[in-house]
């Protein structure tokens, strides 16, 4: 059946629609997990509240295994998803500055926008900041445009690269998110004293 | 601990172990049935045995006859350079490198449609382009060119033009020669009475 738009079960048009509701839903639960705070956010650096670390990791392996299931229920054909191409040197360098970004503003650009929602004075600062890297990025794309493109392996997978089922790579990924939730969570006990148990 | 954590801990867990007991999909790179079979009603996947002969006079770097037949038949009789993949060994590793060569047209050909057609689904199935089938097969081509009838006296003006091109075509294929297109009129000749011999002198 899926994916919707290139099997046409809906047109092209919809697109539009369906990126306002998954965004106001993304935004949504970026606020209502508390990344609208930056010391939530950059509490992950410091060793003392690792909720990012825990709110991306469940979104992650429950959208990895979700789809595994929904492919092999026949409700999404995977080798039809669109898989982002990698380029690995520039990759690495741009996680390690957004790394650094993450660390010294304490946003990043999805959750700096849920700042200013609510009307914080340093998600608006960071926004502005973050428009102006934009500008200069682009002004001065020419002197690191050969880097920017090299490395190029194509639009790979890990299955791809290494030849191991994907489902191996969900199962030791979710293996390692859960013992990491469990691990955060005694940390988070022993350097907090003023913690509150979370609660649903 | 929150007792919830633990089960729900749990259950991802167990969710995570039955993605490994989930069967591998076989990737098949092949022509989805849909397309397929749009492509099979489309009129443009044959090609007449006039346009093969057109090809084959011109010399046509871009034509590539494929003969789907046995190799007997193919020895005691094949088009001018094709080459001889006789139909079930089509899949075969080594004849692959006969299709999908960029800017050459694949052209199957067999005793009638039939075995060609399958070689033509076979190799669309596979995602090769550019591949053709002669209608009518070697039939017709012996209808067509070899023994080429002449159109009825009210057919229409192109009937002729193809039958004169499909003329051509036979002599050469088979070298024979072409009588001569006009019929001959008994030519008389007229003679100018000779007027009577100068007789005497003034």
């Amino acid at each position: 059946m899926g994916p919707l738009i290139p099997n046409g079960v809906i047109t092209g048009e919809w697109d539009f629609v369906i990126a306002i509701l998954l965004g106001i839903a993304f935004g949504f639960l970026l606020e209502a997990s508390g990344f609208s705070s930056s010391r939530n956010i950059a509490g992950v650096f410091y060793g003392y509240n690792f909720v990012v670390l825990r709110v991306f990791f469940t979104a992650v392996i429950v959208a990895m295994t979700g789809l595994l299931y929904f492919d092999y229920f026949g409700w999404i054909e995977l080798d039809k998803i669109f898989i982002l191409p990698t380029y690995l040197a520039p990759m690495i360098l741009g996680s390690v500055i957004m790394g650094f970004g993450f660390l010294l503003g304490g946003f990043c650009p999805g959750t700096s926008y849920t700042a200013i929602a609510i009307g914080k004075l340093d998600g608006i600062l960071f926004t502005v900041g973050l428009f102006i890297g934009i500008f200069l990025f682009s002004e001065a794309f020419p002197l690191f445009e050969d880097f920017y493109y090299s490395g190029f392996i194509g639009n790979v997978t890990l299955t791809d690269v290494t030849g191991i089922p994907a489902g191996w790579f969900a199962f030791a990924f979710t293996v390692i998110a859960l013992a990491s939730f469990w691990i955060t969570m005694i940390i988070e006990k022993k350097v907090r004293k003023n913690i509150k148990e979370y609660k649903f | 601990m929150n007792r919830n954590y633990i089960f729900l801990t749990l259950l991802m867990l167990l969710l995570a172990t039955g993605v490994l007991f989930l069967p591998e999909k076989p990737e098949y790179k092949q022509t989805k049935p849909e397309d397929l079979l749009y492509e099979i009603i489309q009129p443009t996947r044959y090609v007449t045995t006039d346009q093969v002969a057109k090809m084959i006079i011109d010399k046509d770097p871009s034509l590539e006859l494929v003969d789907v037949r046995d190799v007997n038949s193919f020895e005691k009789f094949s088009l001018t350079n094709a080459i001889n993949i006789p139909l079930d060994s089509i899949l075969s590793e080594s004849n692959q490198e006969y299709f999908g060569i960029p800017g050459m047209k694949v052209v199957f050909y067999s005793d009638d449609d039939i075995k060609a057609d399958e070689a033509w689904v076979l190799t669309r199935r596979m995602g090769y382009k550019d591949t053709y089938v002669m209608t009518g097969g070697l039939n017709r081509w012996i209808e067509t060119i070899i023994n080429p009838k002449m159109p009825p006296d009210d057919a229409p003006y192109t009937a002729f033009e193809q039958y004169e091109f499909r003329k051509g075509a036979q002599m050469y294929f088979t070298g024979v020669k072409i009588e001569a297109k006009t019929t001959k009129a008994k030519v008389t000749v007229h003679r100018k009475k000779k007027k009577a011999a100068p007789s005497g002198g003034c």
